[in-house]
């Protein structure tokens, strides 16, 4: 009798952890696994070289200080590190490490984050996400204690909500027109400026093999960046397209599918299949960020390739882009502060910015930072003419209402007209 | 002492057992339902997550949601789709499990080999299958084309209904072999001298499987369709991977839906109520499943 019970007690226990595991993995399972293996090795590396130098630099107690960020650029987190380590080494109060949350989670994590109150000391975010958390009342007001007079002016507003600093920006970056001056010339091209210019090239350079021109139309916020260039430029704002200009951009996108100069297949690709597409040649151009020349200048040296201003329609418009850091409230914000003070100073910067293959938000260094016949120049150039996105904490919702109307354009679900006032009603159910 | 004692007679000790799971399933299932139920009935969004009143809106969230086109495209959807594969995969599942049910030579590894699509991570499945579907680079139009089915390239996944297709087929190719493992398992579970005497009186081959193989497999069969009702109506990394419910929304499910509401655009309170809807659903077919699964071992 005795052994029976026994006997049905471990088969309980054995069920349990049965029951435990499984439900372990399937959990396991269903989180979004957007983790490509190389970025998840690289953020171990990361987090484990951060450890170390905590160790070393440990040997008092420093404080720990957490960074988060999202860059699965393997360069880009062997640069954070080296800043970090240099960081850590010279001091020893505070001991920093980084952890790498993918981009797809960034959002997420720092939502669940703030409502389980398990947030790090500074986030490097995105920046048109950054009036949201804001609103949210997680980030530290940094009025005053960062000098932002000589930075460009977008980036700081991207960071400011009602007059007072919530951030100080990273990088800034924009888009601009890459062309395959190999494909241009051949097709007996000029370089466009302007929209018919720009349609009458990629007719030009499209081909059974080619399409003339791509960028990210991804229905969410990469894609709203790729498609505020062509909005803007007509004089549309992102709150109000239900008019002339709005319509114009729209069809304009829609005639660039209908003719064929441009994939229907770009609501599927982001900005990283943009450049894939471009440096394997089957697009002749493409709408894109700097941040992708380091990886194109490694992998395709040969490829011949200049950046150009965006064509425009009514004025030149680009969209604003880059990170901000921000200091986390209710974390260790003494330390975060001196770690920013630290990594914002003008040495600092300069070496960031050029292994990350940004422009400095700071103007005097980025004036100064490429020169003239270097494929970053345009994107100088390119800076006066680029907006932010926002900065409002609805943004999210307006960005999704924008990406929506341009998806519907290019798949024909609707046309311009239709989809700019589908738009245009969302945009006025929230901003009022 | 001895109330002690008495307690921990025979009848009771069967609570002591129950209640690791209970306590388990208490904080680890329990709490969160109720939290995501309290939280679809409030209004929370970036602004008062962390600080600021939640107030109580009741059943507005609800209400707005079935006045929402996305929500109700991403229901019907998730029915639809749901639907669908289970048909093909129950079908198909079905068929092979019957074939391999015959001996004969490599049945067994060729089935081990079949189960392949059912252990390779979904996101690869999906990243596979968006390969296989694309427009221009694609095997799938590359094949059509070269046997003069299409003339142009089909634009698979940027096209709202070929989208649906092509998620379906992906999902199909997953599902089919857990049907058939189930439904294997449960082919060896029919005593052999059925279908001797069966021949014996002369029976057919369409007449045994309808008399004898079916009837048996009856608690099989309501195990492996309900099962897989669940497992295909939470798709969520699938589609996530695949299509990210464009194109134009248009394969939004309840869980991507949800997801994209709660973490892409703040609306954390619509989001929950989403997958409260989801969950309602999934409960409705869970009783279904306890009863069929009880009264099978009542018999």
């Amino acid at each position: 009798m005795k052994k029976k019970k026994l006997t049905a007690l471990l088969t309980a226990v054995a069920m349990m952890t049965g029951i435990l595991s499984g439900c372990g993995s399937k959990g396991a399972e269903s989180a979004p696994a957007e983790k490509t293996p190389a970025a998840d090795e690289a953020s171990s590396e990361q987090e484990s070289a951060g450890g170390e130098n905590g160790g070393t630099a440990a040997a008092g107690d420093a404080q720990p200080i957490t960074i988060w960020y999202y860059w699965e650029n393997e360069g880009h987190q062997a640069t954070l590190d080296q800043l970090i380590q240099e960081y850590n080494g010279s001091q020893d109060q505070y001991a920093v490490t980084a952890k790498y949350v993918p981009f797809a989670d960034f959002k997420k994590q720092l939502s669940i984050g703030a409502s389980a109150d398990e947030l790090p000391d500074i986030a490097i975010l995105d920046s048109p996400d950054h009036a949201s958390y804001v609103d949210m009342g997680i980030f530290e007001d940094l009025t005053g204690k960062f000098d932002v007079d000589n930075y460009y002016e977008g980036t700081v507003n991207s960071c400011t909500v009602d007059g007072k600093l919530y951030g100080v920006p990273f990088g800034a970056n924009c888009l601009a027109l890459y062309y395959n001056e190999d494909m241009l010339t051949a097709a007996g091209g000029s370089v466009p400026t302007t929209w018919d210019e720009l349609k009458e090239t990629a007719k030009a350079l499209t081909t059974d093999a080619v399409t003339g021109l791509a960028f990210c139309s991804v229905q969410n916020e990469e894609g709203t960046f790729n498609f505020a260039p062509w909005l803007w430029s007509t004089g549309a704002t992102s709150y109000d397209i239900n008019n002339e200009n709005g319509v114009r951009a729209l069809t304009f996108v829609q005639e660039l599918i209908n003719e064929g100069v441009m994939s229907k297949e770009c609501i599927n690709w982001t900005q990283g299949d943009v450049m894939n597409q471009f440096i394997a040649g089957n697009v002749a151009m493409m709408v894109n960020g700097p941040w992708q020349i380091p990886t194109m200048q490694s992998e395709t040296p040969d490829l011949n390739w200049k950046v150009t201003l965006i064509p425009k329609d009514a004025q030149y418009a680009s969209a604003l882009g880059g990170e901000n850091y921000a200091v986390v409230t209710g974390g260790n914000v003494d330390g975060a502060l001196d770690f920013l003070t630290f990594a914002t100073s003008e040495e600092k910067v300069k070496f960031m910015m050029n292994q990350f293959g940004y422009i400095s938000a700071d103007k005097t260094i980025a004036e100064s930072q490429f020169a003239q016949d270097s494929p970053y120049y345009p994107f100088v150039e390119e800076l006066n003419y680029a907006m932010a996105r926002g900065p409002l904490a609805e943004w999210p919702s307006v960005s999704d209402a924008i990406s929506l109307a341009f998806n519907q354009v290019i798949t024909g679900t609707a046309t311009p007209e239709e989809a700019a006032a589908q738009a245009q009603a969302t945009i006025d159910g929230i901003v009022k | 002492m001895a109330k002690i004692k008495k307690f921990f007679r025979y009848e009771n000790v069967g609570i002591l057992f129950v209640l690791p799971a209970f306590l388990y399933m208490l904080v680890f299932v329990g709490y969160p339902i109720i939290h995501n139920l309290i939280l679809s009935f409030q209004d929370v969004n970036a602004g008062n997550l962390v600080r600021g009143t939640k107030n109580f809106i009741l059943f507005d969230n609800y209400l707005e949601l079935f006045q929402d086109s996305v929500f109700t495209a991403s229901l019907w959807n998730t029915l639809r789709f749901t639907v669908l594969c289970l048909v093909f995969q129950f079908i198909v599942g079905f068929a092979l499990a019957l074939f391999f049910s015959k001996r004969f030579s490599f049945a067994k590894p060729v089935r081990g080999i079949l189960l392949v699509p059912w252990m390779i991570p979904i996101t690869v499945t999906a990243l596979m299958f968006k390969l296989l579907f694309a427009t221009d680079i694609g095997i799938i139009n590359f094949l059509l084309r070269s046997l003069h089915l299409i003339e142009k390239n089909i634009e698979w996944l940027t096209t709202p209904g070929t989208a649906m297709f092509a998620l379906i087929c992906a999902n199909v190719w997953i599902g089919i072999p857990f049907n058939m493992i189930l439904i294997s398992t449960g082919l060896t579970t029919i005593p052999k001298e059925l279908y001797e005497s069966a021949s014996i009186d002369g029976a057919g081959k369409v007449q045994t499987f309808w008399r004898i193989t079916l009837p048996l497999l009856k608690p099989t069969i309501e195990s492996v369709l309900i099962l897989g009702f669940i497992y295909t109506f939470k798709v969520y990394d699938l589609v996530y991977v695949m299509t990210s419910g464009g194109p134009v929304n248009s394969t939004h499910m309840l869980s991507t839906y949800s997801y994209k509401l709660s973490f892409e655009m703040f609306k954390y309170s619509k989001g929950s109520a989403v997958a409260n809807v989801l969950l309602v659903i999934l409960l409705f077919v869970g009783v279904f499943y306890i009863r069929a699964t009880t009264e099978g071992e009542n018999d």
